[in-house]
């Protein structure tokens, strides 16, 4: 169960990654901490994809990259209707993917009030 | 270093292959080894395979394909390595089979690529697909590759003025140049007007990956393509002359699609493209005839841009003037390219090679670019994060000698 999604912050530099690197891609630093990765952002690109696996009750899964404030990317699923280039909108953290005894969570994003 | 040369091609027709993995890779290998004049059985000369397949595992249950393809061509004791590098499996074994000749390791090696991919449905091959991509942030989300070149695509579109006329135009004409090339697996040239205008053009050509189409995106295609290496010392041993691999060039880009510092370069491309042309001695002006790796139809204009083929921003451009078909100023994917002569992964990158090599050999027959002497693939892993470049050219290693240099 994980129903947060972290940064992970170099110790030695303070460079933030998403997703984990094992190496820091600024000082080469091992060592990291990790940071919530919350809150708004804005809305880089997006997509509707309309060729979805069997089972699926719905006619298209939209996903999108989403720049938060502290310059990190991330991509996710989106959970609005209403998409636009720039958009703001808000991390929420849900089930992505049903997997066997096991759900994955990540970012579900929102368009912001 | 040696100088590397190319003197045997084969190729099965793409599309539906009907028959088991090593038989399809059978069909292409042998037709390399006739190509270049080499017997099968005894004296075969063949030291060193490449198998290049990215699903033979997960898709077709069979590992070790390389050993399996040795021995029911009758090639053992031939040192034998299957090759796995996504959709750059292909260009990789051609890397791989250059080095082992250029080191001296040996003399004559045979690169076969294929891919057996319609014996699963439509959606496990793309969901097959996708399992290359970042496990965390992108594939446990449902992300696929049609998925991330369709937000790669809107951004192209929104930064450089491409519109989706422009990237159907870029189907159309591979399309066209598909059907001049025997071995393609769609042999049908779609209507520009029908597929973009027309009021039905979204039920004949609906949505796959807004904004990509179903004509934007490759089929998915059984096929296999084989290479007959050696080097350029022992190149009057085979009856046609070689076509010398001039410069390889390859480079890596971030696993997750979203951390890259700008969201419409394709960086690896441009790295592995500077990096062949630094090997090649030879410039972006002088190629007569590349393979782009259009898988999406966005990658052929980004990727032409990258390599240095059209000014940044302008690969649109080139298309609507006409410039990449052939009789253009720089035909681009003149065997149909993925988008038409379809995409068995491990298969590509060789495939590439192989309508280069038969495009530097005059033997292209209704789609030949009159003259062509210096030739570029792309062949792109990944989304991006893994790219080859190699430059092909008619041209002697003399005139070049430097450039062996840079590796
Ligand atoms: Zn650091």
């Amino acid at each position: 169960m994980q129903a947060e999604i972290y940064a992970y912050k170099c110790t030695a530099c303070g460079h933030l990654h998403h997703p984990a690197h094992f190496v820091c891609v600024k000082c080469g630093g091992r060592e990291f901490e990790q940071v919530a990765l919350t809150g708004e952002g804005t809305l880089v690109t997006y997509t509707r994809v309309y060729n979805l696996p069997e089972g699926y009750m719905k006619p298209f899964i939209a996903f999108g990259i989403v720049e938060f404030p502290n310059g990190l990317r991330a991509a996710g699923q989106m959970g609005t209707d209403e998409l636009q280039l720039g958009m703001r909108v808000r991390a929420e953290v849900g089930v992505v993917k049903e997997g066997v005894g096991k759900d994955f969570y990540g970012f579900i994003f929102q368009k912001a009030e | 270093m040696r100088q590397v040369g190319i003197v045997g091609v084969g190729h099965t027709k793409f599309g539906k292959a009907g028959v088991p993995l090593v038989e399809m890779l059978s069909y292409a290998a042998v037709e390399a080894m006739d190509d270049a004049g080499i017997k099968t059985g005894k004296g075969h000369g063949i030291d060193q395979v490449f198998a290049a397949t990215m699903g033979g595992g997960m898709i077709n249950r069979q590992h070790g394909v390389a050993s399996a393809l040795v021995d029911t061509l009758n090639l053992r004791p031939a040192m034998a390595e299957s090759v796995e590098n996504g959709p750059a499996s292909g260009a990789s074994a051609v890397k791989l089979a250059y080095m082992a000749i250029a080191s001296g390791m040996c003399d004559t090696a045979l690169v076969v690529g294929g891919e057996l991919m319609r014996v699963v449905s439509g959606w496990e091959a793309t969901d097959f697909v996708a399992t290359m991509l970042h496990p965390e942030a992108e594939y446990n989300y449902g992300l696929t590759l049609p998925a991330l070149a369709g937000m790669f695509t809107r951004l192209y579109m929104e930064k450089y003025g491409v519109t989706e006329k422009d990237l159907a135009m870029v189907a159309v004409k591979n399309h066209e140049h598909a059907m001049h090339n025997p071995v393609a697996h769609i042999q049908l040239v779609p209507d520009l007007y029908s597929i973009t205008e027309d009021e039905d053009a979204i039920i004949i050509n609906p949505h796959v990956a807004e904004p990509l189409h179903v004509y934007d995106v490759c089929p998915v295609s059984d096929g296999a393509a084989a290479l007959v290496l050696c080097a350029m010392e022992a190149g009057d041993r085979f009856p046609k002359k070689p076509v010398r691999i001039a410069g390889i060039g390859q480079a890596t880009d971030t696993h997750a699609v979203a951390e890259r510092a700008v969201s419409t370069d394709l960086l690896a491309v441009r790295l592995a493209a500077e990096k062949a042309y630094a090997m090649a001695g030879i410039s972006p002006r002088e190629i007569d005839v590349a393979e782009l790796h259009d898988a999406f139809v966005i990658l052929e204009i980004a990727e032409s841009e990258e390599a240095g083929l059209f000014p940044r921003g302008e690969g649109h451009l080139a298309v609507r003037r006409g410039d990449t078909k052939v009789g253009g100023k720089l035909p681009i994917n003149t065997s149909g390219g993925l988008k038409a002569k379809g995409h068995p992964l491990g298969a590509t990158g060789v495939s590439q090679i192989v309508e280069l090599t038969r495009q530097l050999r005059g033997e292209a027959g209704g789609r030949q670019v009159a003259g062509a002497k210096n030739a570029m693939a792309v062949n792109f892993g990944g989304f991006g994060n893994n790219v080859i470049a190699t430059i092909l050219t008619t041209g002697g290693p003399e005139k070049y000698a430097s450039g062996n240099l840079r590796i």
